[in-house]
């Protein structure tokens, strides 16, 4: 990964319409938790996370967001998105929006289920054990966005959801016959 | 440099003793991990497991000395104080550190 790599951070955060302001707390933890979903959905930025006590967390992306200020708040870069990086950034900003509560719930979940392969409860009670500030009903939200953004169903999965559901399908088709 | 034991604990006669509580360092190191970002008073307490009261005086320990820096913040529409480690704090961890690393290694 080259020096610039704030660049493509920028190009995310372009893309996703997110006003970056420096002096701003949630603004920050956005950044952060944008990064670390993006990364943990595969695409390399630079930034690896680590757990620190905000959950989930890039020291170097901190310190390339106070170095690079200027260019993070007034979005410049030159740096382009690949159709697929574009399709990803759609993805999070219809699923997450720019909320930092589900956000940080997410990445966390995340970050616990995929990274340290933790099994779902596992990662549940991880989250809630760095988080117990937040709501039952927050979690619950946060996680299922993480779930969504996160974890794609393959042709496969699809197959057997079709058979699974097809039976209940076909019953209410049935029902609307009369 | 020699690096005998007696030397390396003479040495530790220049750092902060006031620092070595075991709270102390946790809160220390897990703020200093953060640069200017900084950590809330909730997220030290939940990541690190100290109550309130433990968790409270020690911070304002690290606060008069110049170790640390609180402010208001507004999280989720939500008002929050929020620790940010000073340059002297920065510095004394980094010296904590280094003479710690140096203690581990001695081979007394």
């Amino acid at each position: 990964m080259n020096m610039k790599k704030h660049k493509k951070v920028i190009a995310f955060f372009k893309e996703l319409g997110f006003a970056f302001t420096i002096s701003r707390f949630d603004d920050r933890l956005i950044a952060q938790k944008l990064v670390c979903l993006l990364e943990l959905r595969g695409i390399n930025l630079g930034y690896p996370c680590s757990i620190y006590v905000r959950g989930p967390y890039s020291p170097n992306l901190t310190e390339d967001l106070f170095s690079f200020k200027n260019e993070f708040e007034n979005l410049e870069t030159s740096a382009r998105l690949s159709s697929t990086d574009k399709e990803t950034a759609g993805d999070l900003g219809r699923i997450f929006g720019l909320k930092p509560v589900p956000l940080e719930i997410g990445a966390t979940y995340g970050y616990y289920a995929i990274s340290q392969n933790c099994d779902p409860l596992e990662a549940l009670r991880q989250v809630k054990r760095l988080k117990p500030f937040y709501s039952e009903a927050q979690v619950a939200l946060g996680i299922s966005k993480a779930k969504e953004f996160l974890f794609r169903p393959t042709p496969g999965d699809l197959e057997e959801l079709k058979k699974e559901t097809g039976i209940w399908q076909r019953a209410s088709l049935k029902t609307l016959e009369h | 440099m020699p690096e005998d034991i007696l030397s390396i604990l003479n040495e530790s006669e220049a750092l902060n003793a006031k620092v070595f509580s075991l709270v102390r360092m946790k809160l220390l190191a897990s703020i200093a991990a953060l640069g200017p970002d900084g950590a809330t008073f909730r997220e030290l307490k939940a990541a690190l497991t100290i109550n309130d009261g433990v968790l409270f005086a020690n911070l304002n320990v690290l606060k008069d000395m110049g170790y640390l820096r609180s402010e208001k913040i507004t999280s989720d529409g939500k008002e929050l104080e929020l620790y940010t480690i000073t340059a002297e704090g920065h510095d004394e961890w980094k010296r904590i550190k280094s003479w710690l690393r140096r203690f581990l290694d001695c081979e007394a």
